[in-house]
């Protein structure tokens, strides 16, 4: 099957609800996660998708962590491609997404942090597969039984094939963007605009959407409208990862979490979901949930020095 | 250009940690003028190539993990890697694509790599314990695969050489005979071919630092004890490793760092962000410095 041409997205107000966006998202789609570890991950998106019982979903992508563990534990999932999924050394492993992979509930196809770069840019180029050097020898290729390999015409080495891919839709979280849906990402991007470019739909919820005059004064990196199909302005849409300059990594929000989903699937349900997803009508509630405008200006003081930026992250620190 | 150390201590700081004896000995690995990085969740190698950055090798390109920020100076570590605290003071930044084409193409000198199983040829497991019977699963290496194809040289380290009996009396081996799964490649697949052999950048792992010793590799790419701490012997490692490392002619002793060098770990990681990676009965142990 030749790979498909892709479409552009022209609608000059592409503004939708949270919970409108989160409807794009179809059952048993491939999904590409923005953001990454504990950073610009659109968490708000994903309580939408879990409180509309979104399910079958396949997930691709490099280092991620709450987000990942979340779809998971909410049963959305059931296909993880992921390169990683952890709460690095700070908690450790995570225990929701371990129990849906041993369980078998999600299907456990890891990849890793370039293969899936190639993959995408194939898609990104429409083309069918790109070559690579590295992954012959580990045991990828046996998950993987895709996977080509081929002798280079030209140079006579072995050369990988990794065949495109192209999710359904990417969903990410940008601190700017206008009603047209330009988009402007600070810091690091993660693999945020590969998934833009290399998907057939991106969704994504925007800290404060400006007129498209000021786009130009901000710095960072710029996806241009036409990738984008759908936004939706979600202030704190990352929380409790974070989403600088407006807030920090909520640290103490994410102890909080993992706790709950150290104690078994019973207890995360009832200790988390069942208050923070499930428990929470809408984006607004949630907010109410951890706390309002009290844990917005905690984790807004980042931005006062080292001392209180420092004091964000020190064990004990109280949500 | 990175600020040097200052050349005087406290004058007080006469003893080190472990985390901090690791560092200094993963810091060694690292040479002047080449392009090191480190991914996420690995404090102990953050600190190393500061470290190094500021002593012997203050020309390395230093890229740091999940913000691939190129040389930043972080005023103090955070405890998730893709934080803004990372990146400050980076002259710039690479996204995902080009952090991985320099390795693809040759230009990455050294990388960091871990594993819940290591074996004696370097391979490492992050992925699964049981495959493709899954027993438990682990949280996946990021880009270690590629990278450990792909970088010129590895440091290998782990915090948990020590093979504790667990409740119902067995030891599972952090330096194990056989990798269930090969997430990054060593020297020697899990049917015996030679990784010089598969045409890859990189030549493979280098040094291994484990709380317990210094490894290297010999010409076969075989796991080879080193080095010892000043509080560890041979029979530590060799009954709490999952196969018979070879021994070099001589065992050294690993060096304790500088007291500048502890003072500097101190100052770029108030809130002991490292000794997560350290195991509670490894912070008791102490070594006295220069």
């Amino acid at each position: 099957m030749p790979t498909r041409s892709r479409p552009i997205y022209t609608d000059p107000d592409k503004r939708k609800s949270l919970d409108d966006l989160a409807s794009l998202v179809a059952d048993g789609a491939v999904i590409a996660v923005g953001g990454g570890l504990s950073s610009r991950e659109p968490m708000a998106l994903l309580r939408a998708i879990l409180r509309r019982s979104i399910t079958g979903l396949t997930v691709v992508g490099s280092a991620h962590g709450i987000d990942i563990d979340l779809l998971s534990a909410g049963g959305a999932l059931t296909r993880s491609s992921e390169s990683y999924v952890g709460f690095e050394q700070d908690f450790g492993m995570a225990p929701n997404y371990r129990r849906a992979l041993e369980s078998g509930a999600v299907k456990a196809e890891d990849s890793c942090c370039y293969t899936l770069v190639q993959q995408l840019r194939a898609a990104i180029q429409g083309l069918p597969f790109m070559p690579m050097r590295s992954v012959r020898g580990t045991s990828f290729p046996s998950l993987h039984p895709e996977y080509r390999k081929m002798v280079c015409p030209f140079t006579g080495e072995e050369l990988l094939l990794v065949p495109a891919i192209e999710p359904d839709v990417a969903l990410i979280h940008a601190q700017y963007g206008d009603a047209r849906g330009n988009l402007v990402i600070q810091g690091p991007p993660v693999a945020d605009l590969l998934f833009a470019k290399a998907s057939r739909m991106v969704l994504a919820t925007i800290e404060e959407i400006v007129p498209t005059s000021r786009l130009g004064e901000l710095r960072g990196i710029h996806i241009p409208y036409f990738y984008v199909t759908a936004v939706s302005e979600v202030p704190m849409g990352a929380h409790p990862t974070a989403c600088y300059p407006f807030y920090a990594y909520d640290r103490p929000h994410t102890e909080l979490y993992y706790d709950a989903a150290r104690k078994g699937a019973d207890t995360f349900c009832a200790e988390y979901l069942d208050i923070f997803v499930h428990g929470a009508a809408d984006h607004a509630d949630y907010l109410a949930q951890i706390g309002g405008k009290a844990t917005r200006a905690r984790l807004a003081s980042w931005s006062g020095g080292l001392e209180a930026w420092k004091q964000l992250y020190r064990d004990g620190a109280m949500a | 250009m990175e600020a040097a150390l200052p050349r005087r201590g406290d004058g007080v700081t006469k003893t080190c940690s472990l985390g901090e004896m690791m560092i200094t000995a993963l810091s060694r690995t690292i040479e002047d003028g080449t392009l090191v990085f480190h991914g996420f969740g690995s404090p102990l190698v953050q600190l190393a190539m500061h470290v190094a950055k500021r002593t012997h090798a203050p020309r390395m390109v230093l890229v740091a993990g999940a913000t691939y920020g190129i040389d930043p100076d972080p005023p103090f570590l955070a405890p998730t890697t893709n934080d803004w605290v990372m990146d400050r003071g980076a002259s710039s930044a690479l996204g995902i694509e080009e952090l991985f084409d320099l390795a693809a193409a040759g230009r990455m000198g050294r990388m960091f790599l871990s594993g819940l199983q290591i074996d004696r040829w370097g391979n490492c497991n992050v992925t699964s314990l049981g495959f493709p019977e899954l027993k438990m699963k682990l949280p996946g290496g990021g880009g270690g695969c590629n990278l450990s194809c792909d970088a010129a040289h590895l440091t290998l380290w782990t915090t948990a050489h020590r093979a504790l009996e667990d409740a119902k009396g067995r030891r599972r081996f952090r330096l194990a005979d056989d990798c269930d799964f090969i997430t990054n490649l060593g020297h020697r697949t899990k049917d015996g071919k030679l990784r010089r052999d598969l045409g890859h950048r990189g030549n493979g792992p280098q040094w291994l630092v484990t709380e317990l010793g210094l490894f290297d590799f010999d010409d076969d790419g075989h796991m080879r004890l080193n080095a010892l701490y000043p509080d560890t012997s041979v029979e530590d490692v060799l009954m709490n490793t999952g196969f018979k490392p070879r021994l070099a002619s001589q065992i050294e002793i690993i060096p304790p760092p500088e007291r500048l060098v502890v003072e500097f770990i101190r100052r770029l990681d108030p809130l002991r962000v490292h000794e997560k990676e350290i195991r509670a009965e490894d912070m008791r142990r102490r070594f006295t410095i220069a």
